[in-house]
């Protein structure tokens, strides 16, 4: 066996893990991030939705309403247009 | 809460919604959704008018026009409805309109007829103690109908302030 044979078995022969590696492995997988980090993650994207949902409404109420000042704005020019041409 | 106390609130809200009523007509016009080939229905009240506003942008004309214009109005109600064939519309649906807008608070200002496409214009305004209350307008054609109700203090300065915006004319106002 020469020196780099040697020196590869030597680096890639098994190992035993220490003590309790096993149980903390399991512990670090089944603990759970802290309960006031959820809270504020559930309260952070509660307000994000309400706000988004409350321009979103704001937009279509808008919109709403410059639709109807169009509509009502056509009729009323269409009475001016008619009142002018018949002083004409 | 005592007794008084909530039949003086029942009467006021009872008041108010009999003010409001009859400010604002009933349209009866459902039944020509089906018929249409297009269709604008628009219901909005004076929370959500205001509401509206503050989406508004200042700096937009148009928008600051009609921002300013909404303060006073309490409600904004259109039916529009398009036809692809005529006689879809008969003149007993605006009649069921029209018998709404009884005097002495609601009284026609202007109509106007073009025998040329058969439109028919009308407008009406509702007073009250010299203030304009309402507004209604008809507006027929024959594959077209609308019928629009403003409620509320109109102040007709800012309608006619609307001139040249959407196209609105200008109308002339008494002080």
């Amino acid at each position: 066996m020469d020196w780099l044979e040697e020196e590869l078995t030597q680096a890639l022969a098994r190992q035993e893990p220490g003590a309790g590696f096993d149980a903390r492995v399991r512990a670090r997988l089944h603990r759970r991030p802290p309960q006031w980090l959820a809270v504020a993650a559930a309260i952070l994207v509660t307000i994000g939705a309400g706000e988004a949902w409350q321009q979103y409404r704001g937009r279509v109420a808008k919109e709403q309403v410059m639709t109807a000042m169009r509509i009502a704005g056509s009729k009323l020019s269409r009475v001016q247009a008619q009142v002018k041409g018949s002083e004409q | 809460m005592r007794p008084g106390r909530s039949l003086a609130i029942a009467t006021f809200l009872a008041v108010s919604a009999a003010a409001l009523w009859g400010q604002q007509f009933q349209f009866n016009l459902d039944h020509l959704k089906d018929k249409s080939s297009d269709h604008v229905e628009v219901s909005l009240n004076s929370s959500t008018l205001q509401f509206a506003a503050r989406f508004m942008d200042g700096k937009d004309p148009d928008e600051a026009k009609v921002k300013k214009l909404i303060m006073g109005i309490e409600g904004i109600y259109i039916r529009s409805f398009e036809f692809k064939n005529t006689g879809a519309w008969s003149a007993a649906d605006l009649d069921r309109v029209r018998t709404q807008l009884k005097a002495p608070e609601w009284s026609k200002i202007v109509g106007v007829k073009s025998n040329e496409d058969g439109e028919n214009i009308e407008i009406w305004l509702r007073t009250e103690k010299g203030k304009v209350s309402g507004v209604a307008i008809l507006a027929s054609e024959p594959r077209e109908l609308t019928v629009v109700n403003l409620v509320g203090n109109i102040d007709l300065e800012s309608v006619a302030d609307l001139g040249g915006h959407f196209g609105l004319p200008k109308i002339p106002t008494k002080k």
